[in-house]
């Protein structure tokens, strides 16, 4: 039998593949996001990644009107979905079992899948979609969630298929994972991209719902053990929570003995806020803004900061 | 997501910005002379001249009954002697063909039948209004056009045209409204784009061709009646011509002189005096310096403007290979800077922006919106023996484009495997300054293939792009035929409505190839659609035929003819139909391809696969344009669509493409030219959608269909390397049959931002070569500048955005071409 088999049958939840996607590594790259993920981050701008199965999302502004549209009118067997006078079906969530019945049959995309279930092969036949790109600029596959190691089994077996393929694997963790799934991953990767938001353990509970001991050593560790692998560390910068000089320094304290990592900050944005609403869900960061100008600064300080080492 | 693409601007909206809030161009000072004279024309209205008309016309009512080359080498000597001639202030080139400002000439051979209707009414066509005066209207409606009525190719094509084929080309009996199914292009010019041997002129000069001919005549045999009657009148011509463009040039020298007496400025006094001296020598002699190369160059191509309406103008070849050596020996003697040889070409471009290509024919006007032209010039390539062919002055033409902000030339770069770095990068960066240009041009699809329909590989490495993105080579290409635009969106609704089409009622104008509620099958809509095309395959290569013959007896190019080895060789006028050695070129233009993939692919998925729709309830909602049946009309719309890399969809692309290259292969042969598919139309998908009812496909009744090889318009969601590869999966490789596929891809300039953007352009224009495939084109433009362009033409006069293979000003579009242009996809990410 086929060595490679079992892992190109090995299957998991997978939200998105998006192809010439430029602005994240080397090269151009198609990134694959992987559904769930252990944080539950407030500014979180992929809420559809959170939970590890698909779920249906519920577009209103796309939706035609039941008043013109009958295609999901009798199609939810589970009772789910109640049909108002004119505008867009309202999903119970309470009793959806994210069936998808009714996002098969809408002509409008109102009603979507997040997710689906792909075997590594057809992930992996995806990619490899653009390999004459990646060859020219360095460029690959990104596994993202998500956390991709909330699937380990599914996210090693993409990482070992696409180095059988010869497509280059980068990765972005949020850290809270098991070092056995991401040392292995590790052994697999030419570059990790690994969020470290906040130093204060109290404060990052109280902000993503998980302690950040495991993030730190597993940061700590994986900094040690694979000093050759490229390592972006990564700081949202989130209005009201880390945006201070302090936070920022606490971080910056944390890898200054790592000179080799590279350090980055990242704006904070609205852009995922109406996937919450497709969601039904409330979006916890509401009308907060990110000062741009205080942005800046910040980015100033990180700079020059890791300059100075 | 506006938010973010709003961040950056491109350099190009950056400038037109700062115009906005009256701050000073930045690269202003260091090309002053070129935005001088820009600055005098620029936005001004583009007014008729009737000079050359009327010297033709003159000079033809002399000369009936003689050889057409003759009669035509003489109308333009009559011209070259008559015509005004000017010097602009501030120009160091002297050469235009018509008054100041922007302008454009008319040619009564072609349309002279209803030329005095026309000129009437131009001034009042939507998207590009010409002024004419009160007295040149006199002149064409009483000199000019009577003496054309009964004589114009235009109406002996009319009349030739068979009636199934007629009723497929035009609406009424006169041929003078088109029906934009089987559209032939012929009419509304004497030739397809074409590429002068510029070279030939720079090193030997007119004289030497005239010595050439003159030695050839006294050589011909005495006793031969082929050399009487075919050979002697062409070389006779070739003199004549030749001593025309001279005698031209001499007009020039003598004005120079005279406003050089005149002139008080002592530096520009000196300047007319060496334009004189220059005049005086070139284009009769071998250049001497890169001044008098670019100034020959000049003459040429504004006398080829003279002597015929090339379909949307003549190109201007390989300007860096043949004005190198110029440039170089200059350098080197210490007589020429880099910063003088740009302004000698920036003086050309902006004398190549005045002249305005006129459509007065509504239909031409409608495949050529915004003032259309692709004087192509070449940069980079391969040289004869395939080395790379870059030199410092492939940079310099696209230094300047990046620093003076004109919409002309179209510049064209041609990239093969082993294009330096370099090259590529200042390319990306060209690019990224977000006017459109270079358009790209690859040698590996273009040599072998050209190599394959008969081209040595010299030949083959030395082509040249002409016109919007196709090649040519310049003595080796002996096709000038125009050729026809084919609706196939209109081959499908003929399938759908068993031969009919909403718009032209029920007469049948294609097969009846039965009523689609029978079929059973996929299979058997398959045929029915595959009938309809292969019938519109007939009928454009019927008319192709009878064009090819017709053509020679209407039009003579002897200047082209001179400077063509062949025709030389020969002594044939470039526009017989078989020259011996020569290679035709030729294509026929499929349009809405884009369209017609992604109503096939709804129609099998959702009609025979799925069965979600049923055929008699998808013909009601085409029928109504989809009235009351929205939610059918986006379920037709969320069928896999070509552009996405889709197995599904570019699966009945390239079957599509396979009907045409073995229809191609097969009966080019009769027409002894390659008469291959082209996926290439101006911005003729804008008229040609407004014959078309609703497609299965889900767009709307009479708007514009998909362009060129692109994908519909927002059906391309996977991004650029998507539309590549699809582009990449319809081809079909193992044939030869296939001529230029044009590709838009649009970028914000967000996704191109910084060094890392540069870099990523560049990889991206490496695969894009490795592809092979034929012709690739960004605009990089945000659609909120598009937007507030549209509502603020004004302060938007100069944005330029790139369509169909030639960039023009936004504002001068048609407001349902500006409409058309945003609701192409932007592909940004985030
Ligand atoms: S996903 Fe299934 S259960 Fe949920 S609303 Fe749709 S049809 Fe009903
Ligand atoms: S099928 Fe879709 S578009 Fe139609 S009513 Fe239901 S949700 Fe709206």
């Amino acid at each position: 039998m086929d060595m490679d088999q079992p892992d190109r049958e090995e299957s998991g939840v997978v939200f998105n593949i998006q192809r010439y996607s430029v602005h994240d590594g080397q090269g151009i790259r198609t990134v694959v996001f992987l559904k769930g993920c252990p944080l539950r981050c407030r500014w979180c701008s992929n809420p559809e990644s959170q939970g590890p199965h698909p779920e249906l999302a519920r577009n209103a502004g796309r939706c035609l009107g039941v008043e013109i549209c009958d295609y999901c009118k009798e199609i939810c067997a589970n009772g789910a979905l109640g049909l108002p006078e004119a505008g867009a079906p309202v999903v119970d969530r309470g009793i959806c079992r994210d069936c998808m019945a009714c996002a098969a049959t809408c002509p409008a995309q109102a009603m979507q899948p997040y997710g689906s279930v792909r075997t590594a092969r057809q992930v992996l036949d995806a990619v490899e979609k653009d390999s004459p790109f990646y060859s020219r600029s360095e460029g690959g596959m990104t596994l993202s969630g998500g956390e991709p190691l909330t699937q380990p089994a599914f996210a090693l077996a993409l990482l070992r298929e696409a180095a059988r393929r010869h497509v280059d694997c980068a990765m972005e963790t949020c850290g809270h994972v098991s070092w056995t799934a991401l040392s292995r991953a590790c052994g697999l990767l030419r570059e990790l991209f690994f969020d470290l938001k906040v130093m204060d353990p109290v404060k990052h509970k109280e902000q993503t719902g998980v302690d950040n001991r495991l993030i730190t050593d597993n940061l700590r560790r994986l900094l040690t053990e694979f000093p050759r692998l490229a390592v972006r560390v990564r700081t949202p910068v989130i209005p009201g929570v880390n945006d201070s000089r302090d936070d920022i320094a606490a971080i910056l304290d944390f890898i200054r003995p790592f000179p080799h990592v590279t350090y980055e900050l990242l704006p904070y944005h609205r852009l995922g806020a109406q996937k919450y609403a497709f969601l039904d869900r409330d979006f916890p960061m509401g009308d907060a803004r990110l000062d741009n100008r205080k942005f800046e600064e910040l980015r100033n300080f990180a700079a020059g900061n890791r300059q100075a080492e | 997501m506006t938010l973010d693409c709003c961040e950056t601007l491109s350099p190009h909206e950056q400038r037109i910005k700062d115009r906005i809030d009256g701050k000073e161009d930045r690269f202003r000072q260091s090309h002053s002379r070129a935005f001088t004279i820009l600055d005098e024309f620029e936005a001004s209205r583009p007014s008729i001249d009737v000079e050359r008309a009327l010297y033709f016309t003159q000079s033809f009512k002399e000369t009936e009954g003689q050889p057409l080359v003759l009669r035509w080498a003489k109308a333009l000597q009559h011209i070259a002697a008559n015509i005004t001639v000017y010097i602009d202030d501030h120009q160091l080139l002297a050469g235009r063909v018509g008054k100041p400002g922007r302008y454009g000439i008319l040619y009564p051979e072609l349309d002279g039948d209803f030329l005095d209707q026309a000129v009437a009414e131009l001034p009042h066509r939507v998207g590009a209004p010409f002024g004419i005066t009160a007295d040149e209207v006199q002149i064409v409606v009483e000199e000019i056009a009577p003496y054309w009525k009964g004589k114009t190719y235009h109406e002996a094509l009319n009349a030739a045209l068979p009636p199934d084929i007629h009723k497929l080309t035009y609406d009424d009996p006169e041929g003078l409204i088109s029906r934009f199914i089987v559209n032939e292009t012929s009419s509304f010019r004497s030739s397809i784009q074409w590429v002068h041997d510029y070279e030939k002129v720079l090193t030997r000069g007119f004289g030497d061709i005239r010595h050439e001919a003159e030695a050839r005549l006294a050589a011909l045999d005495p006793l031969s009646p082929r050399d009487e009657v075919e050979k002697k009148p062409f070389l006779q011509a070739v003199v004549i011509i030749a001593d025309a463009i001279v005698h031209w040039a001499q007009r020039h020298a003598a004005l120079a002189r005279e406003q050089a007496l005149a002139e008080s400025d002592p530096q520009r006094r000196k300047e007319l005096l060496e334009l004189a001296e220059i005049c005086e020598w070139v284009p009769e002699r071998p250049a001497r310096s890169f001044q008098e190369a670019v100034q020959s160059q000049w003459f040429t191509q504004m006398f080829s403007r003279l002597e015929q309406k090339t379909g949307t103008i003549i190109s201007n070849g390989r300007m860096d290979q043949y004005l190198y050596p110029y440039f170089k020996a200059d350098i080197e003697r210490g007589v020429l800077t880099e910063d003088r040889a740009l302004e000698l070409i920036e003086c050309m471009w902006v004398g190549l922006a005045q002249f305005v290509d006129l459509y007065i024919s509504p239909a031409g006007g409608a495949f050529n919106e915004g003032y259309a032209h692709w004087e192509a010039v070449t940069i980079g390539g391969q040289t004869r023996d395939g080395r790379d062919a870059t030199n410092e002055l492939s940079y310099l033409f696209l230094k300047s484009k990046r620093e003076f902000p004109l919409h002309y030339p179209d510049l064209a770069a041609r990239i093969h495997s082993r294009s330096p770095q370099r090259f590529l990068w200042e390319v990306a960066e060209t690019i990224k300054e977000g006017s459109g240009f270079p358009k790209l041009i690859n040698d590996e699809e273009v040599v072998p293939l050209y190599v394959s329909k008969g081209a040595t590989f010299e030949e083959a490495y030395d082509y040249a792009v002409s016109g919007c993105s196709e090649a040519r080579m310049p003595n080796r290409d002996t096709y000038t035929s125009g050729g026809a635009y084919v609706n196939f969106a209109a081959a499908l609704e003929m399938t759908l409505f068993n031969g009919r089409m909403l718009k032209y009622g029920d007469r049948p104008l294609g097969l009846e190839t039965g009523d689609p509620a029978t079929f059973e099958t996929w299979e058997e809509l398959w045929e029915a659609y595959k009938r309809q095309q292969l019938l519109f395959c007939k009928a454009a290569f019927t008319q192709q035929h009878i064009v090819c013959a017709l053509r020679a007896r209407h039009f003579a190019q002897p200047m082209g003819s001179a400077l063509h080895d062949l025709c030389m060789k020969h002594c044939l006028d470039l526009h017989t139909p078989q020259i011996p050695d020569g290679i035709n070129l030729g294509y026929f233009e499929c349009i809405g391809f884009g369209t017609v993939v992604d109503s096939l692919a709804a129609i099998k998925k959702l009609v025979f696969e799925d069965k979600k729709v049923s055929t008699t309830e998808l013909i009601e909602a085409l029928k109504t344009d989809f009235e009351g049946r929205e939610p059918l009309r986006r379920l037709l719309r969320s069928a896999p669509c070509y552009g996405n890399n889709d197995p599904y969809a570019d699966r009945i692309a390239l079957d599509i493409d396979r009907v045409f290259v073995d229809y191609a292969r097969k009966y080019s042969r009769e027409l002894g030219i390659h008469n291959d598919i082209r996926y290439v139309p101006f911005t003729s998908h804008v008229p040609f959608g407004k014959v078309v009812s609703a497609t299965p496909n889900g767009r709307k009744a009479f708007t514009p269909l998909s362009d060129g090889s692109s994908a519909s318009h927002g059906a391309d969601v996977n991004g650029p390397t998507a539309i590549l590869l699809s582009n990449y999966e319809t081809k079909n490789h193992g044939f030869r049959e296939r001529a230029a596929r044009l590709l838009n891809i649009k970028f914000t300039p967000k996704c191109l931002e910084g060094t890392e953007g540069t870099r990523k352009l560049v990889s991206l224009i490496r695969t894009f070569c490795d592809l092979k495939l034929w012709h690739v084109q960004f605009n990089v433009v945000n659609r909120e500048t598009l937007l507030a362009a549209q509502r603020e033409p004004e302060k938007y006069r100069s944005l330029i955005v790139r369509i169909a293979g030639y960039s023009a000003y936004f504002v001068d579009l048609s407001p349902d071409l500006q409409n058309d242009l945003i609701a192409r996809t932007a592909h940004d990410t985030l």
